[in-house]
């Protein structure tokens, strides 16, 4: 039984004030629906990621609820958060029950609605996804990475202006992609002249409040190949402390590197057979601890391998986030990591337009939740 | 004359912030010079955003605790007074009781009398240790005072706390405690209602009729009582709402500049209220030494004065604290008007 | 922001087992767009310390300078507020870090 993306769709990410949750999630899952040929009627089981609904919406029971939007009834239906990566988390559960034999056909959501609240109240609702001695110390999530930052560049010895590097990777990539909050480039100037938001972290290094929402179809298949179908080739998952204080290593993320090791093993391929790769860049410092703890640099590098243009389209190998990632794409919490792998589909399908990654064989979407207290790394192939 | 009390521990706060008279004057468009000279005070101290009476008391008691080495659990009671008790209806006294470390075998007790509730919390510790019901008392004078916006208070109103423990073991006494009287009567020149923010005042009517009356009042009560007078003691501490009614009190009294220099700390860190005469006495423990006998008189408004004699022992030379009054004094930030509307109101 | 006085009761708990402890700062941040709540009190450096014992704490730091935030600086964890309840709430007393 080998799992296989059959359908995608995904809406604009953005300040998308006059769209409701379920309006996005129509919109998204009726895109999947038509991009893969079945009817919602094959659909086994729902699964939702979304982490903020009852923070700040106080709606919960989400699997039931998009059912009852979608017109499913009876189906099951989940909700399954694990901060920003509900939406990696929810598809790897869809996997899981793929694999195990208990559902052939899921549909995946992933969903945020942000903009009905005001900005301290969503900082506030974010930091939900950290430790609670965090919150007591007034941090918020920019604050949290700004920390590792701090490390980081203290140990590797990176200044401000490199780390600031990545966004203009960002924005390049979004430029080419309609759907992004961001789609226009941005200069390194503007990314130093922007605010401090939590030192050293400023405005342009961190990922935006968003709506938006993404929607896969995934299916088990025995022996035959897809056609437009992209396989599932692994699916892994780690954990580490919840709070920085857990933390013996401030420059690197555990749970990404073990959740790397193991969906590589599965998979039987080493980093550099990656070709296109969304990872989790919530802020400037989060894609550099990714792209080094996913093993594409060698640790304190990364930077260096960024400003050569070593992951830029037409030079990078990998590709690092074709759509604009987090940064420049949008992060609606939720959404974000199905998001990521309506992407590498796309790529890997060859249908990606002015920002195709030539000859993508092999993609890697890479979710994280919190400061690292959870990470999913997986694998695809075409 | 009591037997069983003295002094075993103590320990002062001072917040880091300090407001110059001068920077609220250029505010109001007055005179720096002619306040500075008017009340004798040249800045005061002003509490964080993040700080209150109960902070403020922790820090204090923490340090009383350290200088006797005492653990927090053989202390049998704590008194805390304040006329900014961060709540009208939750004891101070158990909050500050549970951080310190204290079990659960105390009586606590919020007090307030305005100025004086923290020496009225020492009067009554005092006694519970003379009639041998406990071994180990400590009282708390704190408070973080607010004053309405360009009223004469607001040159003065400060923060800051002092805590003392008192013991009945001889042996362990820095300062003896040898008698005390009060003085009360009911006289409205400071007061503050239920919900309000900011306490009224009566102008002059502060003065003669009420810091002077009673201050000299309990004083001479105390001389007749222990057949003393103002020549017979080494150093006096007056309550300090200003510069100049300490001194005046103590002139009527008797008493000479250099027997009042050492208690007068006002004109560095304004009138922080219940912990006021209680810190000008920690100044003064902090800077002498051998047998000497020293007279403290608070004042309350409402009113009230608490006069007391003490005696300090040859023990208090060895008593050191790190974080000793003068620490805190020299401790400081210099804010502006603008900082100080920032941090205070936070009652 | 209305926190639950039971929370707030056990966490007082462990406030007097922490007072008085030492450590060093390893690494720090200046928070300046605070979460609902915390809005009065920035910009202010939230840091993390390695107590003397190897115990990782992430706390606010208090009374500090410019040169106060750097790497193996000494600190002490003292009493503060943590945040202005609203107007009729249990006010949350807690752990900060001070420059020794």
């Amino acid at each position: 039984m080998k799992p296989f993306v059959i359908g995608v769709g995904v809406t604009k990410f953005g300040e998308l004030w006059d769209i409701s949750p379920r309006n996005l999630v129509k919109e998204a899952v009726t895109q999947a629906l038509a991009d893969s040929g079945i009817t919602i009627s094959e659909i086994d089981a729902v699964f939702v990621g979304n982490m903020l609904s009852g923070v700040l919406g106080n709606q919960e029971n989400l699997g039931a609820l998009y059912n009852d939007e979608l017109g499913l009834k009876g189906v099951p239906a989940f909700k399954i958060e694990g901060a920003c990566a509900s939406g990696g988390l929810a598809f790897h559960n869809a996997l899981n029950s793929i694999l195990a034999n208990k559902y052939k056909t899921c549909l995946v959501i992933g969903v945020e609605k942000m903009t009905d609240h005001k900005p301290e109240e969503i900082t506030n609702a974010l930091m939900a996804a950290a430790h609670e001695e965090e919150r007591t110390a007034g941090l918020t999530f920019p604050g949290l990475y700004a920390i590792l930052a701090r490390a980081y560049c203290k140990k590797y010895k990176i200044t401000e202006k490199d780390l600031a590097s990545v966004s203009v990777e960002s924005h390049y990539h979004a430029a080419l992609n309609p759907k992004a909050q961001f789609p226009f480039k941005v200069t390194l100037k503007q990314v130093m002249e922007s605010n401090y938001i939590a030192d050293p972290l400023k405005l342009l290094e961190c990922s935006p409040i968003s709506d938006g929402a993404a929607a896969l179809i995934v299916a088990g298949f025995d022996g035959k190949k897809m056609k437009r179908g992209v396989e599932v080739i692994a699916s892994e998952v780690a954990t580490d402390s919840l709070g920085l204080s857990g933390r013996n290593d401030l420059t690197t993320l555990k749970s990404t590197v073990l959740a790397a090791k193991k969906a590589y093993e599965q998979a039987k391929i080493v980093p550099s057979d990656v070709d296109v790769a969304e990872v989790h860049d919530c802020f400037s410092i989060a894609q550099v601890l990714a792209l080094e703890d996913l093993g594409f640099f060698k640790k304190g590098t990364s930077l260096k391998e960024v400003i050569k243009g070593k992951i830029r389209l037409g030079s990078g190998a990998p590709v690092v986030n074709p759509s604009g990632g987090l940064k420049a794409c949008g992060h609606p919490i939720g959404a974000s990591g199905v998001k990521q792998i309506v992407e590498i589909t796309i790529q890997l399908r060859g249908e990606a337009g002015k920002r195709q990654v030539e000859g993508a064989k092999i993609g890697l979407t890479h979710n994280v939740g919190g400061s690292g207290a959870i990470a999913i790394v997986n694998l695809l192939k075409i | 004359m009591l037997k069983n009390v003295g002094i075993v521990g103590f320990g002062a706060y001072l917040p880091r912030n300090r407001i110059k008279i001068s920077e609220i004057a250029s505010t109001w468009g007055k005179k720096a010079k002619d306040l500075e000279s008017a009340l004798c005070v040249q800045e005061k101290t002003v509490a964080d955003f993040d700080e209150d009476a109960v902070t403020m008391a922790v820090e204090a008691g923490e340090n009383a605790i350290s200088m006797f080495g005492i653990s927090p659990e053989q202390i049998e009671a704590i008194y805390v007074g304040s006329e900014s008790h961060p709540y009208a209806v939750n004891p101070s006294a158990t909050i500050i009781a549970e951080a310190l470390g204290f079990d659960s075998d105390y009586m606590a007790l919020d007090l307030e009398f305005a100025c004086k509730a923290g020496t009225g919390g020492m009067q009554n510790i005092a006694a519970l240790l003379e009639a041998k019901i406990i071994n180990y008392g400590m009282v708390i004078g704190t408070d973080s005072a607010q004053a309405k916006p360009h009223d004469i208070l607001e040159y003065t109103a400060s923060s800051g706390a002092a805590s003392f423990i008192l013991g009945s073991k001889k042996e362990d006494f820095l300062v003896q405690l040898i008698d005390f009287v009060s003085y009360s009567s009911d006289t409205p020149d400071f007061w503050r209602r239920d919900g309000v923010s900011y306490p009224s005042h009566q102008g002059r009517f502060t003065g003669e009729p009420a810091y002077f009356t009673h201050v000299i009042g309990a004083t001479h009560a105390l001389f007749k009582k222990s057949k003393t007078q103002a020549s017979d003691f080494d150093y006096a501490v007056f309550h300090m709402p200003n510069g100049k009614f300490p001194k005046e009190a103590g002139k009527r009294l008797g008493f000479k500049d250099k027997q009042l220099e050492p208690g007068l700390v006002v004109s560095e860190i304004g009138n922080p209220y219940s912990a006021s005469s209680l810190l000008g006495f920690i100044n003064l423990l902090e800077q002498i030494n051998g047998e000497k006998l020293i007279l403290v008189t608070s004042y309350g408004s409402g009113a009230g004065s608490d006069s007391f004699i003490f005696k300090t022992t040859k023990k208090l030379k060895s008593a050191r604290n790190l974080k000793s009054f003068k620490f805190y004094l020299n401790r400081k930030r210099y804010i502006s008007y603008s900082t100080f509307l920032k941090f205070s109101k936070r009652i | 922001m209305s926190i639950s006085p039971v929370k707030i009761w056990r966490h007082q708990k462990i406030i007097s087992s922490l007072l008085k402890r030492k450590g060093k700062i390893i690494s720090w941040t200046i928070v300046r767009t605070p979460p609902a709540g915390y809005e009065q009190e920035a910009p202010y450096p939230v840091v993390l310390v390695k107590l003397d014992d190897g115990l990782r704490f992430v706390g606010q730091l208090v009374d500090w300078e410019e040169k106060d935030l750097k790497f193996g600086k000494k600190v002490e964890a003292v009493y503060r507020r943590i945040i202005k309840p609203d107007p009729e709430g249990i006010i949350p007393y807690g752990i900060k870090f001070r420059p020794l």
